[in-house]
């Protein structure tokens, strides 16, 4: 990456395809003069002592037509109609060190005009001729009207391109041949093939006008090398191929040729000229108009400048990306008849190969570079398929969304930078408009590593605290637990004992044993089961969605908290639904809210003394198909100020509790995309219900 | 020939009812069993039971009322209260009501029929059978 920072060369790193021809033009025009003269109102022109244009201003641009573009590196002896004393004119002129005079110049409508010229010779430190520096303005016995192009206008300074059509020999022949045919469909025929000309046609060189118009963020760099149609306006690209071929098939050599073209959005009435170059195969356009914007241009070229640097100090890092070839290849697929793009793909694998290394960025901004580690722009100018390497997956989903014709597309994906480091990224896609001039895909993505690792601690430590509540509500009921395992261990070892017996007798009853033994091994079964919830209540882990189904649940939560209810003589009476739907969830979390309800409700029975004690708990299907828990005691029911608190952290009504069972109820249902409220029964004491969504265990809703 | 001895067990736990019962009937006791407490009280053919095994936690009435409730009705039938619980003033309530005996449980067979032996009278248990 290092050796390719200071390469002038507009060539992109992962293209060698790219015409370098343009490169020492482009050197020339950077190396260009003061920009002092760019606002002058006369003609201020530039010769190297060899007598080629080094320096063209604006006011020449105006006075004789011709854009920059085409006059840099170039003698201006063409233009004048006595060329062949130019050569002896030159020598004077280096030898003497000034001119004056009136000179005849041609313009590219045809006509010539006269023009007052001052020419000087400025010398180097040693005396030799440095360059030569020319003033001019047309004279004043032709008529021209002092003043009046003081300022330069803007419409008079063209958007001037330098473009190649060498490819495109036999495209124009045979749209040369086919004018002269008649027929209906010929004019179509022939604007299609302009059309097509246009787009196989590259740009050599742009002038910064050009640039601002339509050049959009990329700058001259990236347009160099690119079809013309990427940047020429839709409307009137068939306008530019009939010039082309005008120009290229003309018989006189200097000819021009201009036609009006439609208002854009960009120049208002522009007029295009299109002339041939001295290289073989390339021709010059240059395009008049005034801006179409009721700003001034000045202001619009504040308000690009300004929002240029907007985009490129935007905290998020953002990708332009030229995917127009993608769309074409859609728009044939679509053509097809496929519909189920994704299935497509998994059969044309190589589609998303084609799109990671053929679709261009186009630009970028500062975020970008700084986030990829790259050391500079071009490091990122690449096909799109480095921002694809750890997930490609992310590719097609981008593909998938803009062949659905989706707005744009959002995913959390993976990329791994420059430098080696990878990252979790957010990244949002916003797909070019339908019929949009310019096709022009936006990326950004947002640097998300550090947000998901803190999500991820802190569901650890959710799981942490779910788990150290869990452990607490054990602790609360390790009466209950050992009073539940010691009933089977109790009946396991009087039975045993009872064989014994059986056994040592005179006449051992063998049928006797063998029922007491059977009755032995299903109250160990009953004693490992116990265990075995108790174990899952206990244990560390992180949450895990199974089927479950909320009935057993219920039954299985019980068991933790049936012994406390019958010892403080509280009546339990269960109502569950039958033949409830199954659903996704995770079971030790759920058996942990019914069994920290059902606690809370003991709690609150036995701290009255008097009245009814007892706890309903019941299960249902709701109307919309969810699952509900409900619960009611004959406790003295929540205080209406508490009800709204209720399921906050540490909140607690409680001497010793730590106020996390509700708290931690809540979090669990939320988890599994339910609710959970509390509330007052009418005819006394609380009641609780909590409702999840059914998600069946195939995964569909 | 004496007459056989009969027991009472009242406990929730039918794992625990059917194995005492068992061990009653390897012994050569008779042996009723009875769910709860109000099962046991509203017994519509009350026996001549000789002795009472209870548990005390129990849904609905719990050991220590049933030994209540039959005090007060003036039985003085001995019990044995065979429990899981290690409440020191259940204890003491249950000895405060005559009680014969607190066991806990799991209980070794030859300290539950000792007791029931102790219960019964010497004269009223059975031979070894088989022996």
């Amino acid at each position: 990456m290092a050796g390719r920072a200071g390469a002038l060369s507009p060539a992109l790193p992962d293209e060698p395809a790219v015409p370098v021809q343009s490169a020492p033009l482009y050197v020339a025009a950077r190396a260009s003069e003061p920009d002092v003269a760019d606002f002058a109102s006369e003609s201020v022109i530039i010769f190297d002592i060899e007598g080629a244009v080094h320096y063209w201003n604006p006011a020449s641009e105006a006075l004789y037509g011709w854009p920059a573009l085409t006059m840099i590196g170039r003698g201006i002896g063409h233009l004048s109609t006595r060329s062949e004393n130019e050569r002896e004119h030159w020598r004077m002129l280096l030898q003497e060190g000034t001119w004056q005079g009136v000179v005849s110049r041609r313009t590219p409508s045809g006509i010539h005009i006269a023009v007052d010229i001052r020419q000087y010779v400025r010398f180097a430190q040693d005396g030799t001729p440095r360059d030569v520096i020319e003033y001019g303005r047309q004279s004043l016995s032709e008529g021209a009207i002092e003043g009046a192009d003081w300022h330069i206008p803007d419409r008079l300074m063209a958007a001037s391109w330098e473009i190649d059509v060498s490819a495109s020999a036999p495209l124009i022949a045979a749209i040369a041949r086919q004018r002269n045919e008649v027929g209906v469909d010929n004019e179509a025929q022939l604007n299609a093939r302009y059309t097509e000309l246009v787009k196989a046609a590259r740009i050599v060189n742009v002038n910064e006008r050009t640039v601002r118009l339509v050049g959009g963020n990329r700058g001259r760099d990236l347009m160099i090398g690119q079809p013309v149609a990427g940047f020429w306006p839709l409307e009137s690209r068939a306008t530019l191929g009939e010039l082309i071929v005008d120009a290229m098939t003309g018989e006189i050599e200097d000819a021009t040729y201009r036609q009006q073209m439609p208002s854009d959005g960009i120049l208002r009435d522009p007029l295009v000229t299109v002339w041939r170059t001295e290289t073989p195969g390339r021709i010059y356009a240059a395009v008049n108009g005034t801006v179409d914007d009721d700003r001034s241009y000045i202001y619009l070229r504040a308000s690009e400048a300004r929002y240029r640097k907007l985009v490129n100090h935007m905290p998020i890092a953002l990708w332009q990306v030229d995917a127009s070839h993608m769309g074409r290849i859609y728009n044939d697929i679509r053509a097809m008849g496929v519909t189920d793009f994704a299935a497509y793909l998994d059969e044309h694998p190589d589609l998303v190969e084609l799109a990671a290394t053929t679709v261009r960025v186009t630009d970028i901004n500062r975020a970008a570079i700084q986030m990829f580690g790259g050391n500079s722009p071009l490091d990122l100018m690449r096909p799109v398929g480095y921002l694809f390497t750890v997930n490609r997956a992310a590719l097609r989903n981008v593909m998938i969304g803009r062949f659905n014709g989706q707005e744009g597309h959002a995913e959390v994906t993976k990329v791994q930078t420059f430098d080696g480091r990878l990252l979790d990224v957010r990244m949002s896609v916003t797909y070019p408009k339908i019929l949009a001039e310019l096709d022009v895909t936006i990326f950004s993505f947002e640097d998300v590593t550090e947000r998901l690792s803190m999500e991820a601690e802190l569901r650890q430590l959710q799981a942490d605290f779910t788990h150290a509540a869990r452990i607490s509500t054990l602790g609360e009921l390790t009466t209950s637990i050992a009073h539940e395992i010691n009933q089977p261990l109790a009946a396991i070892v009087t039975n045993a004992e009872t064989s014994l017996r059986w056994l040592s007798r005179d006449d051992p009853n063998v049928e006797k044993v063998k029922a007491l033994t059977a009755r032995i091994a299903a109250s160990g079964r009953r004693a490992s089961d116990i265990v075995q919830h108790i174990r899952g209540m206990a244990s560390k882990r992180q949450p895990e969605r199974s089927a479950i189904d909320l009935n057993e649940i219920v039954q299985e939560s019980l068991i933790f908290i049936r012994h406390e209810i019958e010892s403080q003589s509280i009546a339990i009476t269960t109502n569950l639904a039958r033949a409830l739907p199954h659903t996704m969830g995770d079971r030790i979390q759920l058996q942990q809210v019914v069994v920290n309800l059902l606690i809370n409700s003991v709690q609150a029975v036995e701290a009255q003394a008097k009245g009814k004690r007892e706890i309903c708990i019941g299960t249902q299907l709701t109307e919309d198909g969810a699952l509900a828990f409900t619960l009611r005691d004959t406790g003295p029911g929540i205080r209406p100020d508490d009800i709204d608190r209720i399921f906050e952290g540490f909140f607690t009504t409680k001497e010793a509790g730590m106020g996390i069972g509700l708290a931690i109820c809540q979090s669990i249902i939320a988890e599994h995309g339910g609710s959970i409220t509390a509330s007052n029964h009418p005819d006394g004491g609380a009641q609780f219900r909590f409702v999840i969504p059914v998600e069946s265990p195939d995964g569909s809703a | 020939m004496p007459k056989t001895p009969l027991v009472a067990v009242v406990d929730d736990d039918e794992a625990i009812r059917e194995a005492l019962c068992d061990l009653m009937m390897v012994t050569g006791l008779g042996c009723s069993t009875f769910d709860s407490a109000p099962a046991f009280l509203n017994d519509n053919a009350p026996k001549d039971f000789d002795c009472l095994i209870t548990d005390v936690r129990m849904p609905g009435m719990s050991g220590l009322d049933l030994l209540e409730r039959m005090r007060a009705r003036g039985s003085d039938l001995p019990v044995i209260v065979l429990t899981s619980v290690l409440d020191s003033s259940a204890r003491a309530k249950a000895f405060e009501l005559g009680a014969q005996a607190w066991l806990t449980k799991p209980v070794a067979d030859d300290a539950l029929l000792d007791q029931l032996k102790a219960a019964i009278g010497a004269e009223d248990w059975p031979g070894e059978p088989g022996h």
